[in-house]
């Protein structure tokens, strides 16, 4: 991590902010300036009162003076907090905000490696790290480094040999420091990952408590949790005396500093050319120094612990999405054409799901598509999707292929329903329409009526705003899948995809949406991807995959009366009760 | 339990650890007396003579030794401080995580995991740190500092002293009455951050939905309003303890000018020294960060109540000393084994009967109201209803992972008391309608702790039908299935959490809707290896499978929380309108 990434990354999200942080740093230099002047005043006073010449009135003037001047600086500190905690929270929540947005958009291998309790790390915690060196390091640095500055000006224009001794000093403790500031890094970086594991591997247990339960897991979780308790006192640990390097390294050098200009104020005393006030002076602003010198060395330590945060977070930024957009061509109204050309997929390198699958489904029509767990039918649908890309051949929706158009233009024209519903804390509003306001309530009102769940509705508590528990708490999973199809009337797409859909469903509710799922496919493309030929009545096409290749590919009325298809022979099956 | 007594506990828990902690940052504040000791000997000794006089050399050595010696000290600080913090840290989330592992499970966690997380991790640091270097302890450091120099000061002059510590007394009054504000302030900016936490939580959890609605924007607005919220919290927050800091710092800066207007006489008869002067600015330049550490300190208790508080609530009633509780937290030594209970004959289960049992879920006022039923050794016994008749509720009220509102459950005729530990393995064993997998290997997803060698693992993943998977599996049962198994398939998931099932070999199986995510081929084989295997199995079961419909024994059919009909499928075919539905979905 080099000083130039953090200059990019301080300017890409400081930079429209620069009249509030020119202001901040105008209240920050008005501070250091009256912070300088408080010596000064000490010296007029210790020079006056030890002259002899008794002027009792002009150091009462000075007490004063020196009074007024500490209240001032008081209320400059109030603001100069408020400044910069203002600009901090605008700035490091613009940051968390294109993080976040940034994440969205990332693709599912992405989010199949990180748990929401990681991301919840990565976009909270490590930008919280980074918001108190928005805050606090800019500020600080420069403010040290302004009084340094300031003091090494006075020095120099009270006595050039002690001004050029202290600058040449200051010349090397800022050499070193350059050295020795990055030391600590991997150690934080080590330090915030294990507090991420720890977090994420609470988040999974909480979220899952019945499965430790009631598998008598409880003791094992426990023991996971005192290992990784361990593992982060460890980690820790190393990383504050990793830390405390730095930190001695500049104390001790400091320490020097004062031994230092001891010994030349002493002499310099001695031979008459500083008058007692003036090593007073020079005493004050090395006591002074070790303020701000501490200070600066408190803010390189939170420095790296934010360069981890920092690197970890525009790796994350600079995480691509394994979809790269290309030209964003448009794929032109109506229900789609559903083009497979040869396509063959695979999760991994190694191994392919998908072999070779070439498949036309015409605009309006609706495919069945039957198979065993894991034949690959899941993953043609999320092909459709464009949840991943085809390692070879193409997916094209009325002629244009998928990775030719923008993600959202896909995702707008086709919409899936899986097994699985994600529902999440929230009303049921919030969870139908994903915050859209354009969504009016009479439209969803519209969709229960659609899909028969007016009575449903109802009955819930408090209608719309009825919250949800956190991954959809309180309401069962077919409810959740109700809901689903309540989201796809609401999105209004061009071709439908139903994985397993109703499989949480009861035969009694399924076949009242048996009704609901024609209506739905009106002037749509669909596909129904079942295990259950029931769910199958009403479909044009029928593909039967297995291993992922197709096995059988034809219109179902045809297929149904050929007693030599696999679809007739399941349809016999199907007649004894025992269906694929 | 009060906050101190909390914080008592946290001492008595490591005391010789905290005692050490606590030498070691005293003796760090004590060397920094050193340098006002050279400071007031230094110019009375440069005003005195005109030549540098060996006093001064021996002085400027003495400070520089004791700036060694305090590095020295903060490299041990540093280990033991750590040391301590963590382990109060680990206590405290040991505790709370073996008791939300306690309760009955369904109702573990009434806010969303991500929200809990939030407490987890800064409520619990900043309880932990509270006590040590980064916090109390520095002020003690501080405060025993300030007394050493006030001390002092008094030897120098009284008068002088008196009026520079007066005013302290006026701001400790001001600190106390803006204790309130601190405490409002506090609340609302953690709630906020809490709200953050869970929103990113409950959206990544969501991601595949979100993408599939094209939502991303929209999230995306909500999660920056959320943001912006928080922000002003903060700043408010911020703002106003720096505005209490900043009191008490000004106190000691008009102190200073005090000193100015007082010695204005005496310093210019030689009564009062340059270097008396020099070490009495010295020190108040030392008391005014007490002053502010002494602010700091008490807005981070007012902190630190709130935190006790909030993980209070993740108790849901229990004693808040629960929080506390010592015990071995293993930061080093062996690891605790985990148990493993063999199954013994008085593990074996003949009958379970249920009675009037009921559970309603506060919220939407549904569950499972008054049902009855019994299971016999061998049966397989299904409960079947339409979505949301309350089938998942039952199951998981039998197993006491809801806590049942009434009735009673007798296994083998006897009442269970706590079903929530009693139905474990090897009694029974449990895989629910949606099964939770961890990011971990497959191999630990469906082992759970146990060893290894003592079950029967592959037999288990060929009894759930996932040995065929296995072998598409590069890296098979070390697979890692990612964050809740979502690099497994549907079915994979559901088979993976069944051989969770199968590996415990359980007296009672009970499962629910384990075959939605299985096609009906894979299902059956599931089922005969399953009889094949084990022989006499007893189930209990959730779904509206048809072939399962045929094989049970026993079928009760709920309808709004309530038995509305059982019996054998035959039977119930004739009798029952809603069987009939449910069967032919008319």
């Amino acid at each position: 991590m080099s000083f130039q990434e953090y200059r990019k990354m301080l300017g890409q999200y400081l930079l429209p902010h620069r009249g509030k942080v020119l202001l901040l740093f105008l209240v920050i230099l008005m501070g250091s300036g009256l912070q300088l002047v408080n010596p000064q005043i000490l010296r007029f006073f210790i020079d006056t009162a030890t002259s002899g010449s008794g002027q009792v009135n002009s150091l009462i003037n000075a007490a004063l003076l020196f009074i007024g001047v500490a209240i001032l600086t008081q209320g400059l500190t109030v603001l100069v907090t408020y400044l910069g905690d203002t600009l901090a929270w605008t700035v490091s929540n613009t940051m968390r905000g294109d993080l976040f947005a940034h994440s969205m958009r990332l693709d599912l291998k992405f989010h199949n490696n990180h748990t929401p309790g990681r991301m919840i790390e990565r976009i909270d915690g490590d930008v919280n790290v980074l918001s108190n060196f928005f805050s606090q390091f800019g500020v600080r640095i420069v403010s040290n480094f302004l009084m340094l500055l300031g003091m090494l000006v006075f020095l120099t224009y009270t006595n050039w040999g002690i001004g050029l001794t202290f600058i040449a000093f200051t010349g090397v403790v800022m050499f070193m420091l350059g050295k020795i500031r990055f030391f600590a890094t991997p150690f934080w970086t080590e330090s915030r990952e294990t507090s991420a594991k720890l977090f994420g591997f609470l988040e999974e247990r909480l979220s899952g408590v019945e499965e430790v339960r009631a598998n008598g897991a409880v003791a094992y979780v426990m023991r996971r949790l005192h290992e990784l308790n361990r593992l982060r006192l460890h980690k820790d640990r190393r990383a504050f005396l990793a830390a405390g390097v730095t930190w001695s390294t500049t104390i001790g050098m400091f320490s020097l500093g004062t031994a230092l200009s001891l010994a030349l104020g002493a002499m310099l005393y001695a031979n008459g050319t500083l008058s007692l006030g003036t090593v007073y002076l020079i005493y004050a602003y090395v006591n002074m120094l070790r303020a701000p010198i501490e200070q600066i060395s408190q803010q390189l330590q939170d420095l790296q612990k934010a360069s981890a945060s920092i690197r970890r977070t525009s790796e994350l930024l600079g995480t691509k999405s394994a979809l790269v957009e290309r030209s964003g061509r448009s794929i032109a109204d109506g229900a789609l054409q559903v083009d497979l050309d040869n396509v063959s997929f695979g999760y991994s390198e190694e191994e392919r799901v998908l072999h070779n699958v070439t498949l036309t489904l015409a605009p309006g029509k609706v495919l069945g598509v039957l198979g065993r767990t894991g034949s690959g039918k899941s993953t043609m649908a999320r092909l459709l999707m464009r949840f991943y890309d085809v390692n070879e051949g193409g997916v094209r929706l009325n002629g244009v292929d998928v990775r030719d158009a923008s993600l959202s233009e896909v995702r707008k024209r086709v919409v899936m329903v899986t097994q699985d519903v994600q529902l999440f804390s929230g009303t049921i509003r919030d969870n139908l329409t994903f915050f859209d306001p354009a969504i009016t309530d009479e439209r969803i009102l519209q969709a229960f009526t659609e899909l028969e769940l007016l009575e449903w509705y109802q009955a819930l508590p408090e209608g719309l705003d009825t919250r949800l528990g956190p991954s959809g708490g309180g309401f069962s999973a077919g409810e959740g899948q109700l809901l689903a199809f309540a989201r796809v009337f609401l999105a209004d797409p061009a071709l439908v995809i139903l994985d397993e859909a109703s499989s949480r469903l009861d035969p009694a509710t399924e076949q009242l949406l048996t009704r609901t799922v024609s209506k739905l496919m009106e002037n749509r493309t669909g596909i129904i991807i079942a295990h259950r030929l029931a769910t199958l009545q009403q479909v044009d096409d029928i593909l039967i995959l297995e291993d992922g290749r197709i096995v059988q590919h034809g219109e179902r009325e045809v297929l149904a009366h050929d007693p030599e298809s696999r679809f007739y022979q399941l349809l016999r099956q199907g007649m004894e009760g025992v269906l694929v | 339990m009060k906050t101190t007594q909390m914080l008592m506990q946290f001492i008595r828990f490591r005391p010789g650890l905290y005692a050490v902690d606590a030498v070691l940052v005293l003796s760090g504040w004590l060397l920094f007396l050193v340098p006002a000791y050279v400071g007031n000997h230094y110019f009375d000794s440069l005003s005195r003579g005109s030549s540098v006089s060996t006093e001064v050399w021996w002085l400027v050595a003495l400070l520089v030794m004791s700036i060694v010696a305090r590095i020295l000290l903060m490299f041990a600080n540093f280990y033991v401080d750590e040391t301590f913090r963590h382990s109060i840290g680990s206590l405290l989330r040991k505790n709370l995580l073996s008791h939300i592992l306690k309760l009955p499970a369904g109702r573990a966690l009434l806010g969303s995991s991500g929200e809990a997380i939030s407490r987890f991790r800064e409520d619990i640091d900043e309880s932990a740190e509270y006590l040590t270097w980064h916090g109390l302890l520095d002020v003690v450091g501080a405060a025993v500092f300030a007394v050493v120099s006030l001390v002092l000061m008094l030897l120098i002059n009284v008068k002088i002293t008196l009026v520079v510590f007066l005013p302290l007394i006026l701001v400790a009054a001001t600190a106390h009455m803006a204790g309130k504000r601190i405490d409002k302030y506090r609340r609302i900016s953690r709630q906020s951050v809490g709200q953050v936490t869970e929103y990113i939580g409950e959206m990544f959890g969501s991601v595949q939905a979100i993408q599939v609605a094209h939502a991303e924007e929209r999230v995306t607005k909500r999660f920056r309003e959320l943001n912006d919220q928080r922000g002003r919290a903060t700043v408010r927050e911020n703002v106003f303890n720096s505005l209490l800091s900043s009191v008490f710092a000004n106190v000691v800066d008009l102190g200073t000018g005090a000193i100015l207007l007082l010695t204005a006489r005496s310093i210019t008869d030689g009564s009062f020294t340059v270097g008396e002067f020099a070490a009495f600015t010295y020190y108040l330049t030392w008391i005014a960060q007490l002053t502010r550490r002494f602010g700091m300190l008490t807005a981070r208790y007012k902190q630190l109540h709130v935190s006790r508080q909030r993980l209070t609530t993740l108790l849901q009633g229990a004693a808040d000393t629960e929080l506390v509780r010592h015990g071995d937290v293993y930061l080093k030594g062996e690891f605790p084994e985990v148990p493993y209970v063999e199954k013994r004959d008085e593990h074996r289960f003949e009958s379970l009967d249920v009675t009037d049992l009921t559970y309603v879920f506060p919220e939407t006022k549904r569950g499972v109201e008054n049902v009855n039923l019994q299971l016999k050794r061998g049966s397989l016994t299904v409960v079947t209803g339409r979505v949301g008749s309350g089938k998942s509720t039952l199951l998981r009220t039998v197993l006491g992972l809801l806590p049942q509102q009434s009735g009673e459950v007798r296994w083998n005729g006897e009442a269970v008391d706590d079903p929530g530990n009693f139905f474990v393995p090897p009694r029974a064993a449990y895989i629910s309608q949606v099964p939770r997998l961890f990011s971990d290997s497959l191999k630990d997803n469906i082992l759970m702790g146990l060893p290894e060698e003592r079950v029967e693992l592959e037999r288990s993943v060929w009894t759930a039908v996932l040995d065929h998977d296995l072998q598409q599996l590069q890296n098979g049962m070390e697979t890692m299935v990612g964050p809740r198994g979502v690099m497994l398939s549907g079915g994979q998931r559901q088979r993976s959490a069944a051989a969770r099932m199968f590996v415990r070999e359980p007296e009672l199986y009970v499962m629910d809707d384990l075959s939605s995510a299985l096609d009906v081929a894979t299902e059956q084989t599931l089922w005969e290896r399953l009889i094949e295997q084990r022989g006499e199995v007893t189930c209990l079961v959730a779904t509206h499978r048809p072939s399962l419909l045929a094989r049970a024994d026993h079928i009760i059919i709920l309808q709004e929380g309530r038995v509305v009909a059982e019996g054998t499928l035959e039977e119930l075919l004739q009798t029952s309108e809603e069987m009939r539905r449910l069967w032919d979905g008319d």
